[in-house]
């Protein structure tokens, strides 16, 4: 990003939580942009959401800001605004990043093309590799040579940098990514050469300033990907700054934090997940307000189901990927399955009833969208289910059409050959097998982010969000032996919510390779530059008072491949033998150990919002009802229709109990509650249900 | 039908998703880089009648070969509630020694009835023999480590220590392999668990209905692909080139014959077995027709037996596809398998061009570098296999610079393996202009030079150095590999397989061949 100065930005109010400003978080997701908005003193958070403009992002951001401040007082603190875009993603997927060279040691120049060298899919006889950011005639080499200890092999020669300099001006390059091998041990040849083509005009990305770690391919990966999207969402992000409403602005990074708006535009590789990250954010402090720290996040959307586990804070991972492209830094954790509300159902070549990948979207969306969709979806199946308020849809200001959701319901039967149960038309049944069939698929998704992993779903809450969340949350709670889920007032926007409360957070890493038994001295010193950049970084952000350094180590047996992150302590070797046990459930206390890196994580925290809570009422949910309507229910003996209850959310108090059957309309997601579920209304409006214990089916 | 599309599709993920779980408890609890951040494994769900229901998918050579090892434990014992079997036999239930199977039976109970199997297979990084690795250029199966026969690793929910006990004596790294043993036998509970706790859910009967579903639902799917390729007779012959054992070339010969929705694999015409370790046993063979069939029939299809059922594999006992003991095995699995894929694939070009890549690669590029590491003075040995060009396709360029067909493991990064080991890699790029000619040009090689930074011994298991992966429709062939050993500022060629010492100072330089081009070049 160009350091123009960023008009707008009021200084330190990142690091002044206590500044009585309006704080708003603007999420752009893939249809609707959503706002969050907070004003001191208001009796509740402003939630709304302005249709999304892919062809010009900022549109859409500046008409939702437009809205919320507008009749501001000039008297008035800026606001402060926290950002989460698509746009460094957008850039990858599509791949309109800016044009992008790369500069290698000499004989490795085709790093980015061979890869780790697998193959995406097992059972392809003609497999593609991902297309890669950098086409292979702006793949540059230079003469040098570094080695695993940091001493020069070959120097790099001005005459040397002269030269690529000059051809990768001639390649018509815009910005470019220099990864040179070991370079995290001795970066100099990297910042000669960088201070030469920042010189020449042109955006530099250093391996040794994005990912000071080793494993070339990774870093050169996420050094590609930083200097392919920085150029864009700087631009993007300095247009906000120059049209939109005076403020201090901060974006959201994919590590659940968030930083200034100019390290976001020079470090675009650190954005490229940050919309499911702020969802993470926002379940924990949804489930955090009510005293519970592990969670299980289930984001269940148009297209697909985002899930993560977190024990207290977002937990992340260096093994993301975006479009099959290593990331490299820090990402929040998370599994993605191809299942949403908007998923196509259809029965294979083979006789199988089908749920997804493919999805109707937004447009023309499910059959009851009524915009020309005629295939089933899984939202139709839950209106046909009688499982939805097709008059409440959108908070009214959109009617389902039930009667297109049966069509292509009937249609799917008689292909399926389903035999009705007694009691349910074929449509219902029909409809019955892709609620079944998606929660099977969702379920998978869970237990490989949490069984798999060691954990049991029974420690933890399953928080749902999403707009299509709610009206699976139980049933695969009860699949998994979860006794508790936690839908959040403001579900269809967490993540938005989630960024109001993301604390500004860098993280920081070096490779060192060191015996485990290093010490203390040596550890301390070999974090003493982090920690300077990171102070330096904060305080760019505005202040670095209240700073939290995190410090850990990334360790291995020796001989092993792999690391555990280990947080600093006396005892390096002893402290990784427990997490290890941990970990994979054995330990070796005689083997020798070895510290692979270092890591810092900064955190400068950010109070989120408090909300006013609610007057207590009694548990008589009575003036929420609104009527009945006939719902399919399962129970071990099969499945019946019967009259169930509806309630608007918006008439729920603080204290209402509601017990299933039962079905809670909200604007702009629906929660659905099996026979024996319980649910309580919290007094921030959150709803919190009791799972009934087994029962087979949904 | 008794079971419905619904429940269809919900076993699927159901049995899947066990196969996963276990796969996950393996890798978490494993020992090993070549089972943790390589993934050779393999975990997998089977019917009473020891079908294979379900699989997490990891590697393309354990796919048909999985079911021989529970079909072994279901001949040659009887196994009961709480016993786990092991065995690596190549000829009785296994492919070659480093992979090691463990089986569980599944029951409703203690006196119940068997619901099914459970199996986990993982590659040990030794399993003793001639040279470190276990994949020694022998002439007999016994130089090429320990031989284990289907026998009770746990009986009762006991384990039998004298057992492990023979086992760990006969490797080198017995601390190593007694901790990817415990991972797989924790893989086998878990998943008997899981399975036995699905019987619990959903009744026995159920549970043996949807197996017996998915697997007749796979062999719909393929029998309805078998339908779309033209009834007839389809030959293609392509060889090995070497034995490296001075044998020379060993032709695999294969007749596929489709009718209806049926086909017959005959491999009769195949040269005899050598001693040599280029030998692969039926199961090896067995798997490659998997791979090549399940491939064609679509991403999505979930892993089983089923897909087998209308296939009918013929093999000639004694053959280099259907090798016979004492013949030594070790290269069946990583090279003799792309051969067979290169075969079938040539034969299936005759009745379908469209859908069909010309050759990729067809080797793995094995590279061992074992000796002592002055630094430490600790003994090392390096692995790594190379990738290289894909095929291309009608309409299809080939892919440069992966791993093809039966392998997909992953490289060591250049940073990692210097901090490892006494040598550094000085190139390793894209080997431009490799791929075959044509209107779809074949993928490229790879180049990955290393210099030595002491002696070693090196061993190479290579193909492809003089019998060049086959362009189709006129597309020329994808370029030979070469194996170079640069010394003293001169370069000397090798042989594809061969083991000698080497220097400090020297460079081993590996060219992996491109893939075949497709289609005539110039042509639009």
């Amino acid at each position: 990003m160009e350091r123009r100065p960023a008009e707008g930005v009021a200084p330190r109010a990142a690091g002044r939580p206590e500044t009585p400003a309006t704080r708003v978080a603007v999420d752009i997701g893939g249809t609707f942009t959503d706002f969050v908005v907070w004003a001191p003193g208001a009796a509740d958070l402003r939630t709304f959401k302005v249709l999304s403009t892919p062809d010009d992002p900022a549109r859409a951001v500046l008409a939702g800001l437009g809205r919320v401040l507008a009749g501001a007082s000039e008297a008035r603190p800026s606001p402060s605004i926290v950002h989460g875009s698509t746009v460094a993603t957008n850039a990858v997927l599509e791949r309109k990043g800016a044009r992008t060279a790369l500069v290698a040691t000499a004989g490795f120049r085709d790093l980015l093309a061979i890869g780790r060298q697998a193959r995406p899919e097992l059972y392809d006889l003609m497999p593609r590799k991902p297309r890669p950011l950098v086409p292979a005639d702006l793949a540059f080499e230079v003469d040098e040579r570094v080695d695993h200890r940091g001493r020069v092999l070959r120097p790099l020669e001005d005459a040397e940098i002269d030269r690529v300099v000059a051809e990768i001006h001639a390649s018509g390059a815009e910005s470019v990514a220099v990864c040179l091998l070991f370079s995290f041990l001795r970066p100099e040849h990297e910042r000669r050469l960088g201070e030469r083509l920042r010189e020449e005009g042109l955006a530099v990305s250093l391996s040794c300033d994005v990912l000071p770690e080793f494993r070339e391919y990774e870093r050169a990966s996420a050094t590609a990907i930083n200097a392919y999207v920085s150029p864009v969402l700087g631009r993007y992000l300095g247009r906000l700054a120059r049209e939109g409403p005076r403020a201090a602005w901060r974006v959201m990074q994919s590590n659940g934090g968030s930083v200034g708006l100019e390290a976001a535009g020079r470090e675009g590789v650190r954005a490229v997940l940050s919309g499911p990250a702020g969802g993470v954010v926002g379940a924990l402090h949804a489930a955090g307000a009510c005293g519970w720290g592990r969670i299980i996040g289930f984001d269940m959307g148009g297209t697909s189901t985002d899930v993560c586990l977190a024990e207290g804070r977002p937990r992340v991972t260096r093994e993301g990927t975006l479009d099959g492209l290593p990331i490299g830094v820090p990402v929040v954790d998370l599994h993605s399955v191809g299942s949403g509300g908007g998923s196509v159902a259809r029965v294979d070549v083979g006789g199988a009833l089908r749920v997804g990948p493919e999805s109707a979207g937004a447009d023309p969306g499910p059959a009851c969208y009524g915009r020309g969709g005629d295939r089933p979806t899984v939202t139709d199946a839950n209106l046909v289910l009688g499982r939805m308020d097709p008059e409440g849809f959108l908070g009214g200001t959109m009617r389902l059409d039930e009667e297109a959701a049966r069509a292509a319901f009937g249609e799917l039967a008689e292909r399926a050959g389903l035999e009705p149960p007694p009691g349910l038309s074929p449509e219902q049944a029909a409809a019955l097998g892709v609620v079944r069939v998606a929660n099977a698929h969702m379920e998978r998704a869970l237990r490989v982010i949490s069984v798999q992993r060691g954990h049991d779903p029974a420690d933890f809450t399953l928080v749902a969000f999403g707009g299509a969340g709610g009206l699976h949350a139980s049933a695969l709670a009860r699949a998994l032996g979860i006794g508790r889920v936690l839908v959040p007032r403001t579900a269809s926007v967490l993540s938005a919510h989630g960024m109001l409360a993301a604390d500004v957070t860098r993280d920081y890493g070096l490779t060192v390779m060191l015996p485990g038994t290093t010490g203390a001295d040596r550890l301390r010193e070999g974090f003493a530059p982090l920690e300077r950049r990171a102070r330096e970084a904060m305080e760019g952000e505005g202040s670095a008072s209240g700073l939290r350094l995190e410090r850990s180590l990334a360790m291995r047996y020796r001989g092993q491949s792999w690391e555990l992150d280990v947080p600093l302590d006396d005892d390096p070797p002893g402290a990784f033998h427990a997490a290890h046990r941990d970990a994979y459930g054995h330990a070796d206390a005689g083997a020798a150990t070895e510290i692979v890196g270092l890591r810092l994580r900064a955190v400068l925290p950010v109070r989120p919002p408090e909300l006013p809570e609610a007057e207590e009422a009694g548990p008589d949910p009575g003036a929420a009802l609104d009527g009945e309507r006939p719902v399919v229910l399962v129970a071990a003996a099969g499945a019946t229709v019967e009259p169930v209850p509806f309630y608007r959310a918006s008439a729920l108090r603080p204290g209402h109990r509601l017990a299933g059957p039962a079905v809670i309309v909200r604007d702009d997601t629906t929660l659905f509650l099996g026979r024996g579920d319980e649910a309580t209304v919290t007094s921030r409006l959150d709803i919190v249900v009791g799972v009934a214990g087994t029962e087979v089916g949904t | 039908m008794s079971v419905d599309p619904v429940r269809l599709e919900i076993f699927k993920h159901l049995f899947a998703s066990v196969a996963e779980e276990m796969g996950g408890v393996l890798r978490r609890s494993s020992y090993s880089p070549n089972i943790k951040e390589r993934k050779d494994f393999s975990c997998a769900i089977f019917s009473s009648a020891g079908d294979m229901v379900a699989q997490a998918e990891h590697i393309p050579v354990h796919l048909g070969s999985m079911p021989l090892s529970v079909r072994a434990c279901l001949e040659e014992l009887e196994l009961g509630p709480g016993d786990v079997a092991i065995l690596n036999d190549p000829f009785r239930g296994g492919t070659h020694l480093p992979d090691i199977t463990l089986v569980a039976p599944v029951f409703t109970g203690p006196d119940g009835a068997r619901i099914g199997f459970v199996a986990a297979r993982a590659h040990h990084a030794d399993v003793g023999g001639m040279t470190p690795g276990s994949m020694p250029l022998a002439t007999e199966l016994y130089q090429e480590g320990l031989v284990i026969p289907p026998i009770r690793l746990v009986a009762g929910g006991k384990i039998l220590s004298g057992i492990r006990d023979l086992i760990l004596a006969n490797v080198r790294t017995p601390q190593e392999r007694s901790g990817d043993l415990d991972a797989q036998l924790a893989a086998v509970q878990r998943g008997a668990d899981r399975l036995g706790g699905l019987s619990d859910r959903y009744g026995a009967d159920a549970v043996g209905e949807a197996m017996e579903a998915l697997l007749a639902y796979a062999e719909r799917t393929t029998r309805r692909l078998l339908s779309s390729i033209p009834d007839g007779t389809y030959r293609f012959r392509d060889a090995m080139e070497d034995d490296g054992r001075g044998g020379g070339a060993a032709a695999i010969d294969v007749a596929i014959t489709v009718q209806g929705d049926a086909v017959r694999v005959d491999f009769t015409g195949t040269d005899d077995q050598r001693e040599a370790g280029i030998n692969a046993v039926r199961a090896i063979t067995l798997s490659a027709v998997y791979y090549v069939f399940r491939s064609l029939v679509g991403l999505d299809l979930p892993s089983n037996s089923g897909c087998l059922a209308p296939i009918e594999l013929v093999t000639r006992p004694g053959s280099l596809v259907d090798a016979r003991r004492p013949a030594p095995v070790a290269g069946g699995n990583v090279e003799t398998s792309q051969r067979i894929v290169d075969v079938l694939l040539g034969a299936l070009a005759g009745a379908c061009p469209d859908r069909i890549p010309a050759a990729s690669q067809g080797t793995m590029n094995n590279l061992v570098l074992g000796g002592l590491d002055p630094a430490t003075g600790l003994p090392f040995t390096y692995y790594e296999t190379v990738a290289g060009g894909a095929g291309a396709g009608a309409s299809v360029p080939g892919a440069s610079a992966l791993h093809t067909h039966m392998t997909n493991t992953l490289n060591t990064p250049v940073e990692a393996l210097e901090y490892a080991y006494p040598f550094r890699v000085t190139r390793y790029e894209v080997r431009r202009g490799s791929g075959g000619r044509g209107r779809w040009p074949g993928g490229e090689g790879v180049v990955r030079e290393v210099e030595l930074g002491a002696h070693a011994r090196l061993t190479l298991l290579t193909e492809r150095r003089r019998l060049r992966p086959y362009g189709l429709a006129g597309g020329g062939p994808g370029a030979a590999g070469r194996n170079l050993l640069v010394r003293d500022g001169r370069e000397e060629e090798l042989p594809g397989k061969v083991s000698l010492d080497v220097r400090a100072g020297d460079r081993v330089r590996l060219e992996t061949p491109g893939g075949g081009g497709w289609g005539e070049a110039g042509e639009t």
